[in-house]
């Protein structure tokens, strides 16, 4: 061996040392490098509180990734939300409602997590195939559901015992009969009411659909609002209302307060209003489905999907979707401040059994019902809930409103024809 | 002399700069907007259209209806407010010592809470079945009104609603304005034999010109603006009644994403208040 | 003349009772567990608790209302301070100096006073978030510096200053600068702390520009912060009255203040007639 062989190997070694020194540093300081992920949602009130824990849970358990998130009310989220992406400031994980996807996707805001669903992350069959459904356009998932919350039936045990009912009404013949039960007149008007309306459009939603009515045809995408079945459906609550005089007039806020206050036997509310229920703690509610009045199961539901941004790297993507795996996982924490589980695996524990209102909601899920997405979802809910507000207020037939807001859809869909809105229910 | 109009550039020149910036500028841009198609969901990018924002709003029956609902609000708001405000200030400013602060800070006291919270407790206070209105007026004898499912009683919520939260700010400027009229002219005038009514008509109301006619040009120009108040109390219901035109051209702007319809009836909206504003002060002037 | 004074005094004695009446009813409610909240039944809580300021005080994550309280003062107060400095300095030399193009430019103010808010919005965020302004306090406190409200008043008042007292001080060779601060100024206290108090007020419960321009929860001012305990479909009745009186409170311990500010202002002014 020369002297140069010996220096050679010597730098050799110095230099291979270095090098691998660096690489020993170079992982370890990317490894401890966390990713941040900006998480945006609508949880406002209790639904807040759970999900705040549950980042809490995931960031202490993931050194690597640390979750920040932002919450506004929904009607401000949507429009935040488009506006921040449109400017290049759209957070990397946020929530969309099956209705509000499609506009969205158009704005080409979201990437397709099917990544996650065929290498059994989360295993696609144990999500409600229904649900998963509404993310999927041209063939990708664009986002992952994350809980299922329907309508339903919450009433006062002890009302009920004082009527005589026995069991909650399930048929319209049952539901009429338990109005006239439990109605009481009172000093100054009614002092106790069977069924009080709260949020409309979706409680009007159900009973059309329970009806077989439709706002736009399933196969052709086309305008069926003032079809027989709407009118029908419409003309029956109207009538309870107007004619039978078995429902008070409509007016926001009442049902809660009213049946919070002992004054009002039923009300139909999705399952995210059970937090605002248990503290209530001087009121015996019950759960059960949502009366069928038509002649088909169906029931409102609406879901909150995860969405991943589009344009994230690669690490970023992937720590996104250890996150969206996570809450998933852990969706019996979220179902516990008033949600179900999309994950049928977990609705069959017996943690969830125990969550008695929850598993009540959840027998409808086979048949839940959403609204359309369409890219102008937002203006055609403005011109159903005018309908409904007319019919249910006895300032219009079934047959005038329906054609009205037909007339006013129709305009919008024709500023919109040149796109195909293919994305009907 | 040039070195004082320099100066008064330079101090104008802060003001010019944020005005500019952040005022002069999205104007411009929201006026230019109103004249073309940027419809935020739409592939296809803006185009400049003309005037077709601005016919299409002249004959869109929402727009005039939501243009309806406004005025009502104005010509039920306004002429309520400045008197109801100088009364007040009247009031006041005739209580002496610490009492006046004390009545001062109640009657404002209301325009301190945030305007959701107060949307909150008077559509509560306002429902049919479980309000306390009803609940107060039940022992009299009175039937439940659904003060909220008409759109004139609503509107007349919305205002009374309104006034109670407002009505201290037109008040203390009024109050201002009566402090800065001297004694010394009530004395004199006394002396003649003006008192009480006389006084009032002759010395004060002139003298207060200047702060009614600022008081009832601020509050025109924000009542043709109402937005918050209608919003969280009706959302706009029942049947849309109460949907003010700030609230159609918001739903327009952000939740149908039309920004180019929404900057037109925005213009058109400006339209109106200027037209009453400068017949305010015409009226105010000629007087 | 006594009797119109008792009953001028009972009617400010009755606007008072009915202005403070439902700010006093909030903050009773305040002290109501929430299930008590909803059925009325009396207007003392039945069973008072500090559960919903416990609830607010406990969840620092959940609700930071120390730091929306110190963002809401900071924004308000550098609102304040900002008009009233730009709006004087242009307002005095609106009325005083009148340079040409200064009446286009009043009037220019005056149009924009009339144009419907919402027309800014996503212009100005456009603009703020070129400038990375946005999610910061600068996109909160900088874009109502030019208060044309500001100027329209401050304008009218100086308008009526007698120009004697200015005039002296030109002839003793004071600079604008100078006679704007040592004259203008202190003459125009009282309007100063009346255009103050409209400023702080109106950027205190402003609603709109902190949900559109900051993003962040920590950047949240009061009314924002306290809009989170309202979901679309329930209100918490007991906490956000709960937060509402701590946003409240303070604005009216600091308008109490004030209030003997203005008096004491006012009170020189007239003296010096």
């Amino acid at each position: 061996m020369g002297r140069d062989e010996r220096s050679i190997s010597r730098r050799d070694f110095a230099r291979t040392a270095a090098a691998a020194a660096l690489a020993v540093v170079g992982c370890e300081r990317r490894s401890t490098q966390a990713v941040h992920l900006r998480f945006w949602n609508g949880f406002t009130g209790p639904d807040g509180r759970t999900m705040l824990r549950i980042i809490k849970q995931f960031n202490q358990q993931h050194e690597n990734i640390q979750v920040t998130m932002q919450r506004m009310d929904w009607g401000t989220y949507y429009n935040k939300l488009f506006v921040a992406g449109l400017g290049n400031r759209a957070p990397d994980v946020f929530v969309l409602h099956s209705d509000q996807i499609d506009r969205f996707y158009r704005a080409g805001l979201m990437t397709p997590i099917d990544a996650m669903l065929t290498d059994g992350r989360v295993p696609m069959d144990d999500l409600d195939p229904n649900v998963l459904a509404k993310t999927s356009r041209a063939g990708k998932h664009y986002a992952l559901p994350l809980d299922v919350h329907p309508l339903g039936m919450f009433y006062n045990r002890r009302l009920f015992a004082d009527a005589g009912i026995a069991k909650a009404p399930q048929t319209q013949k049952e539901f009429v009969e338990a109005l006239h039960r439990l109605k009481r007149a009172g000093d100054g008007g009614v002092a106790q009411w069977g069924f009080v309306l709260g949020w409309f459009r979706v409680i009007m939603y159900s009973i059309m659909s329970q009806y077989g009515g439709r706002i736009f045809d399933d196969a052709t995408g086309a305008l069926t609002l003032d079809s027989p079945a709407c009118r029908e459906a419409m003309s029956f609550m109207a009538g309870l209302i107007v004619e039978q005089k078995l429902v008070p007039e409509i007016e926001n806020l009442a049902g809660m307060i009213g049946f919070r206050q002992g004054r009002v036997a039923m009300v139909w509310e999705g399952i995210f209003m059970l937090p605002e229920l248990r503290r209530q703690t001087d009121l015996e509610f019950g759960a059960a489905p949502l009366v069928i009045v038509g002649n088909q199961p169906a029931v409102w539901a609406g879901t909150h999907n995860l969405c991943i941004r589009n344009g994230l790297d690669d690490r970023q993507t992937r720590a996104a979707m250890t996150f969206l795996k996570f809450l998933s996982d852990h969706s019996l924490d979220w179902a516990d401040g008033g949600q179900i589980p999309v994950r049928r695996s977990l609705r069959q524990t017996e943690r969830f059994a125990a969550m008695t209102a929850q598993a009540a909601f959840a027998t409808q899920i086979p048949y839940v019902t959403y609204m359309p997405s369409t890219p102008f979802t937002v203006e055609y809910q403005v011109e159903f809930d005018l309908a409904c507000d007319r019919v249910l207020r006895g300032s219009a037939t079934p047959q005038e409103a329906l054609a009205d807001a037909t007339t006013n859809i129709q305009r919008v869909m024709t500023r919109y024809e040149h796109w195909n809105t293919g994305s009907a229910p | 002399m040039i070195r004082r109009r320099w100066a008064g550039y330079l101090f104008l020149l802060p003001y010019l700069t944020l005005f500019g910036a952040f005022l002069l500028g999205p104007l411009i841009y929201g006026l230019v907007l109103s004249f073309m198609q940027y419809d935020m969901l739409s592939p296809e990018p803006a185009k400049f259209i003309g005037m077709e924002n601005y016919s299409e709003a002249l004959g869109d029956a929402y727009f005039w209806k939501s243009l309806r609902a406004t005025t009502l609000f104005v010509v039920m708001s306004v002429p309520i407010t400045i008197p109801l405000a100088l009364l007040l200030a009247v009031a006041v400013e005739a209580v002496n010592g610490k009492r006046q602060m004390f009545y001062r800070i109640a009657i404002f006291a209301p325009s301190v809470v945030s305007v959701s919270v107060v949307s909150l407790i008077w559509r509560w206070f306002y429902n049919k079945e479980f309000g306390l209105l009803n609940a107060l007026l039940a022992p009299l004898g009175v039937e439940p009104i659904g003060w909220l499912n008409t759109p004139l009683t609503a509107m007349t919520g919305i205002v009374v609603m309104t006034l109670w939260w407002t009505i201290g700010g037109p008040m203390l400027v009024l109050l201002a304005g009566l402090k800065q009229i001297p004694a010394q002219y009530y004395e004199a005038a006394a002396i003649d034999g003006a008192v009480g009514w006389r006084a009032f008509a002759r010395i004060t109301l002139p003298l207060l010109r200047p702060a009614l006619l600022f008081s009832l040009v601020m509050n025109l120009i924000g009542a043709f603006q109402v937005f918050g108040q209608p919003f969280i109390l009706t959302g706009g219901g029942p049947e849309l009644g109460t949907r003010v035109a700030m609230q159609y051209i918001y739903q327009t702007a952000f939740q149908f994403y039309r920004l180019g319809y929404g900057a037109a009836m925005s213009w058109l909206l400006f339209l109106v208040i200027a037209v009453f504003a400068a017949f305010q002060f015409r009226m105010m002037r000629e007087r | 003349m006594n009797n119109r004074f008792s009953k001028l005094e009972i009617i400010a004695v009755l606007a008072a009772f009915l202005g403070i009446a439902p700010v006093v009813l909030m903050i009773l409610t305040s002290f109501k567990p929430d299930g008590e909240v909803v059925k009325f039944e009396s207007i003392l809580p039945k069973t008072p608790t500090l559960e919903n300021y416990r609830h607010i005080a406990a969840n620092p994550e959940e609700v930071p209302i120390l730091r929306w309280l110190f963002n809401s003062v900071f924004v308000s107060t550098s609102v304040t301070l900002l008009v009233v400095t730009v709006t004087s300095l242009a307002a005095y030399a609106l009325a005083r100096v009148q340079p040409p193009g200064g009446r286009v430019i009043f009037t220019l103010s005056l149009a924009c006073m009339m144009v419907p808010g919402q027309i800014l919005l996503v212009p100005l965020y456009m603009i703020l978030n070129k400038l990375g302004w946005i999610d910061t306090p600068l996109a909160l406190i900088l874009p109502h510096g030019a208060s044309a409200f500001g100027v329209f008043l401050l304008h009218a008042f100086f308008k009526s200053v007698p120009r004697e007292l200015e005039e002296a001080a030109a002839i003793d060779g004071c600079s604008m600068l100078r006679i704007y601060w040592h004259v203008m100024l202190p003459i125009s206290r009282p309007v100063l702390a009346t255009l103050a108090i409209f400023v702080f007020l109106g950027s205190w419960n402003d609603f709109l520009s902190p949900l559109v321009f900051t993003d962040s929860v920590e950047q949240f001012t009061l009314p924002v912060g306290v809009a989170l305990f309202q979901s679309s479909y329930a209100s918490e009745y007991g906490l956000t009255f709960a937060a509402c009186v701590i946003c409240t409170l303070p604005v009216l311990l600091l308008f109490a203040i004030f209030s003997r500010q203005i008096m004491a202002g006012m009170v020189a002014g007239a003296l010096k007639d």
